[in-house]
């Protein structure tokens, strides 16, 4: 995807035209070195020691990282937060697709619907969080009003261990609607030929979906899987305000972990050794993808 | 025994599908906003009360106790009523400062708009228009810092910080604007790089500098693109939570998405109605801006992909 | 669409930026700054009551502002006020006055984040023959004292009268050991023909506020402070936790958990289940006297320390836990020594009475007047006050790590009661908390040997 960025030029005076070049965008390269480069070394360092914020810290080389290995909590942010990755990028993707596909079709009034869908994304995350606490409510939310009409006893969701984890991810799912609107303009640059080719040759809806539309929208879906992983690694909002990591750690995330760790138990060495090892995850996972992708991912050659 | 359908019959059966479908979807994304809304002007005794519809019931008491019917003025009236007292209620409730928290908001928000759209136009021009060896490898950097998710660099910025003295002010959260985003530069480059390279040259044997020609020709040009980044950057700062959660120290700074979450924090008993109302204040502007640049956001969010 | 349309929607855009940017720019000046009248020092007092007890925090202030005119006292209302607290002190930009918790000073004073009030106390007025025993060792860390104490609380068991009627127990006379407690219990409960729970007698998780509560009862420890080590695994507290599971194998698994968790959102509110009499005994600190005050004046209900097994009875000497809520002045802070006279102010006798009694709390002070007790909402603050005073009074452990540990056993709590075994949860939570308190042990002494001493 990002190869048709490279646009070669022949360049006459290399080194002044390096030279303002590097003029030109050197705001970026100020801001990237101070507040991304410098920050991610220095947490290199602070993941060496034993620094509280409140005090100097000390050096105490791998000891950080050797703790973490053995910390129980440590282990169960790490599952909570790979169950949600992989059902909310899993399920989102699946929804993203299907709702794309359901609003390119032409159907009168379908782009209230894209705008409806979109809408949520929008919603900043603390009111979001507090109108969907509200929803899961377990006596007087409208979820439970509902099921209840239906004679359903429904749990109290951000209550109870087995269900909160769930209750977030479905609540991931209602925001899924940047990631339909780049599906979207995927669907809608495939040439209409194509179709008509296959209607040619007598191609089923389904086969037609698989064989055409899938490969021809993969880089969107590509795009928006990472999107939604990383997006998913790093969810701290939405469970800091609706369950602070309980109910018996079940949503504990690693972020939420991270956060306690450095802000409430005074451990900022502790935090930047996690914040490490998830910057190398999330490089890892989003590497791994793109490597499997190959196989999958149809780029159009224009 | 199943009827084969006529072309036609098929045709329609799907459409009636196909809307229904789409009714169905719209409701579900619908409801969470319509619910948070209906809350919100609802009186506090019928928020716990057993059986819950998504209009509020008013009662005349004239005399005798009835409901009123949502089909006359009087009906309404009571709503208002309901509406005004809650919002009111949130708004001026001693425990928060909300018309505090929006100018906070809005001053940051203001900062890091004019911030990012004059860094990231520099940068997005020298990443466009000018060509110098290394430009495509520090682009997909550029490209790259979009992956680092911010818990990683929470901690370390706030030692960075505090290092700088910026710890109690707003300066954590607007000054990093103004060495440009990634996301900006990268939508401001791609539109650049569609205009054509005879305007600059034609403008150079003017005697125009690189300067004038970034101010006076690719910008005007590039207005659609520029929407784009003010929206998204605006969209950004006031819906940032976890930057204030961290940065801000003092409740005279707290911004809207901060102030709402300590509002809910601080609300023992939990008065629904007036903790909707807050957030529908919080989300509404976003909402607005969102109905009047529907366009130009959709055109936006595609040029990601 | 046509092109009149785009130019109002762009005027409307240019407006509401133009809006916008005009209010964020208004000198709009905060209510609590217009307040302040001019000449005084202004002292920010972060604490973390909200509601009727920050209000009832709000009249002490206002007083000590009105009665004198140098300083001004601006109260703040904070939440996740341990963090922020932290950061703000670590970020060199503190209030001068923090209100935080007791388990907290260890921690706090460690780090050097909040000044000893020995050196800002000169004319030495804070004495600990002021206060009751317990509430001094808790102000106190490593031989200087820390903080100043706010309020503090003890739990007792509270119970629905009306209920013991019901089932031909006597009110007046509740039951003062385990075995009975059990007992009485087991009376109180009350199933629905289908065999779900309706009406529990006593449940360890209705709240489940303090699950580090019940070993007080058998009288277990978590840690010894000589050696450093967490006591977790102790026959004591085995006993403890076993009794703690005893009451889901009681009333059925699922059961005991749904009927608990139904009610997690509901404490202190019309639909607690106290008050609904949903359960007939219920672990509870004083102040549930407001809420009942205030949701069910006419509740018939009574109140008694926490039961013990037999071998520890002694009437004289209640046992419970006692917590305080401080207020501390933090390093760096701008006008220490006038926080140090708000401070002093707040431990006055007539202004920890005011405070107690809103807020429905014992006094932590050794002399109480008769005033006090009579005009208390708790008509039962006398039980809390004995308990406080007892020698038999519990105290979270003095350690930096006590947070930590706490949620260490909260969790075990709930493993243990979803069924899991007892002496293997508690082993696996004193492990990690041993670890913790070894490594603390440890960096505290090489931060000491980096810096020479410790300040």
């Amino acid at each position: 995807m990002l190869r048709k960025f490279i646009t070669p030029k022949p360049a006459d005076h290399v080194g002044i035209q390096t030279l303002r070049g590097l003029i030109w965008v050197s705001p970026w390269i100020v801001g990237f070195v101070l507040f991304m480069l410098l920050p991610i070394g220095m947490s290199i360092y602070y993941s060496l020691t034993d620094y509280s914020l409140l005090e100097a810290p000390v050096f105490i080389g791998l000891d950080n990282y050797r703790e973490l290995f053995s910390d129980p909590v440590f282990w169960i942010s790490v599952r909570v937060t790979a169950i949600y990755a992989l059902c909310s990028v899993l399920l989102s993707t699946i929804i993203t697709i299907a709702l794309a596909v359901l609003l390119n079709n032409k159907l009168r009034g379908v782009g209230i619907v894209r705008a409806i869908v979109f809408l949520p994304t929008l919603v900043p995350l603390v009111a979001a969080a507090l109108g969907w606490m509200w929803l899961y409510d377990g006596e007087m939310g409208l979820i439970n009003n509902l099921l209840a009409k239906l004679s359903i006893d429904g749990p109290n969701w951000l209550g109870e261990k087995h269900w909160a984890l769930l209750s977030l991810i479905m609540m991931s799912l209602w925001q899924v609607g940047a990631a339909m609107v780049i599906c979207l303009a995927a669907l809608q640059s495939v040439p209409r030929s194509l179709y008509d080719a296959a209607n040619i040759d007598g191609a089923q809806p389904l086969s037609r979906f698989r064989h055409i539309t899938l490969p021809m929208i993969s880089p969107a879906v590509l795009f928006n899987i990472i999107i939604a992983l990383i997006w998913s690694v790093q969810v701290f909002a939405v469970p800091y305000i609706m369950t602070q990591g309980g109910p018996e750690d079940s949503t504990r995330f690693y972020t939420i972990y991270l956060y306690e760790n450095a802000f409430v138990y005074g451990r900022m060495g502790y935090a930047s050794a996690m914040a490490w090892l998830q910057l190398l995850t999330v490089l890892g996972l989003t590497a791994i993808i793109l490597r499997l992708s190959r196989n999958f991912v149809h780029y159009r050659i224009t | 025994m199943k009827l084969k359908l006529t072309n036609s019959a098929s045709y329609f059966t799907k459409r009636i599908a196909l809307y229904v479908t789409l009714l169905i979807v719209a409701a579900t994304f619908l409801l969470p906003l319509l619910w948070m809304i209906s809350t919100s002007i609802k009186p506090l005794d019928q928020v716990f009360a057993a059986d819950q519809s998504i209009l509020p019931h008013v009662v005349s008491d004239d005399g005798v106790q009835r409901t009123v019917s949502p089909f006359t003025l009087q009906y309404w009236r009571g709503v208002s009523n309901y509406a005004i007292d809650n919002y009111k209620g949130a708004w001026n409730d001693p425990i928060a400062e909300f018309p505090l928290y929006l100018k906070n908001t809005l001053l940051i928000t203001l900062l890091s708009v004019l911030g990012i759209v004059i860094s990231s136009s520099i940068v997005a021009y020298g990443f466009s228009r000018i060509y110098w060896r290394g430009r495509n490898g520090v682009f997909l950097l550029v490209i790259a810092t979009m992956m680092v998710p911010f818990p990683v660099l929470m901690a370390p910025l706030y030692v960075l910080f505090k290092q700088l003295g910026w710890i109690g002010s707003f300066k954590p959260l607007w000054v990093p604007a103004w060495f440009g985003g990634a996301f900006s530069i990268f939508l401001l480059r791609q539109f650049f790089m569609r205009i054509p390279k005879q305007y600059d040259e034609a403008a150079m044997l003017d005697g125009c500098s690189r300067w004038g020609i970034l101010w006076r020709i690719i910008l005007p040009l590039s207005k659609p693109a520029l929407a784009v980044v003010i929206l998204f950057q605006f969209i950004a700062s006031w819906n940032d939570f976890v930057g204030p959660l961290v940065f801000l120290n003092h409740q005279e700074q707290f911004t809207l998405s901060l102030g709402l979450y300590m509002y809910q924090s601080q609300q023992g008993a939990t008065p629904w109605n007036l903790l909707m109302a807050a957030s529908v204040l919080v989300i509404l502007p976003v909402l607005i801006v969102f109905l009047l640049t529907q366009r130009s956001f959709m055109r936006g969010i595609t040029a990601r992909g | 669409m046509g092109k009149s349309a785009d130019i109002t929607r762009r005027t409307m855009l240019v407006t509401a930026a133009a809006a916008g940017a005009g209010f964020a720019v208004w000198p709009y000046r905060s209510r609590h700054v217009r307040d302040i009248p001019s000449g005084r020092v202004v002292l920010n007092y972060w604490e973390k009551w909200t509601g009727v007890e920050g209000q009832a925090l709000g009249r002490i202030v206002d007083r000590f502002n009105n009665s004198q005119n140098r300083i001004w006292v601006k109260r703040v209302t904070m939440s996740d006020i341990v963090a922020k607290s932290m950061v703000a002190i670590g970020g060199g930009d503190p209030p001068d006055l923090v209100g935080l918790f007791n388990f907290n000073i260890p921690q706090f004073a460690e780090a050097g984040a909040i000044l000893p009030l020995d050196e800002l106390d000169s004319t030495k007025q804070l004495l600990p023959k002021h206060y009751a025993p317990a509430v001094w060792n808790l102000l106190t860390y490593e031989n200087k004292i820390w903080a100043g104490v706010t309020t503090c609380y003890s739990l007792a068991i509270y119970y629905n009268r009306e209920h013991f009627r019901q089932v031909g127990l006597d009110p007046d006379s509740p039951p003062p050991t385990v075995t009975e407690f059990d007992h009485y219990a087991k009376l109180l409960t009350q199933f629905a023909d289908d065999g779900s729970l309706k009406r529990a007698g006593f449940m360890p998780n209705i709240p489940n506020w303090w699950p580090h509560f019940w070993p007080a009862m058998f009288g277990g420890t978590f840690y010894d402070k000589q050696t450093n080590r967490a006591t977790l695994v102790s026959p004591e507290n085995i006993a403890a936790y076993e009794w703690v599971a005893n009451h889901p194998k009681l009333y059925g698994k699922m059961a005991a958990q749904t009927f608990g968790s139904s009610f997690n959102r509901t404490f202190h509110s019309p639909q607690d289940p106290f008050l609904l009499g949903k359960v007939s005994m219920i672990l509870q600190g004083p102040w549930i006297a407001n809420f009942i005050g205030t949701y069910a004046p006419t509740f018939d209900y009574g109140c008694f320390a926490a039961p013990v097994v037999e071998e520890l009875y002694d009437p004289t000497h209640p046992t419970g836990i006692l917590e305080a809520d401080v207020i501390m002045i933090p390093r760096g802070c701008p006008n220490p020594q006038a926080a140090f006279e708000f401070l002093l102010y707040t431990q006055r006798q007539d202004v920890q009475e005011q405070l107690a009694t809103d807020h429905s709390k014992p006094s932590p002070l050794m002399n109480v007047s008769e005033k006090f007790i009579h005009e208390h909402p708790n008509r039962y603050v006398h039980v809390h006050d004995a308990i406080i005073k007892s020698s038999a009074v519990r105290v979270a452990p003095q350690t930096r790590v006590w947070k930590q540990y706490a949620d260490m056993i909260a969790s075990a709590f709930d493993a243990i009661w979803a069924g899991a075994d007892v002496r293997s949860q508690l082993q696996a939570a004193q492990d990690r908390v041993q670890q913790l308190l070894d490594t603390s042990a440890l960096r505290r002494k090489q931060r000491q040997s980096m810096i020479g001493k410790y300040p």
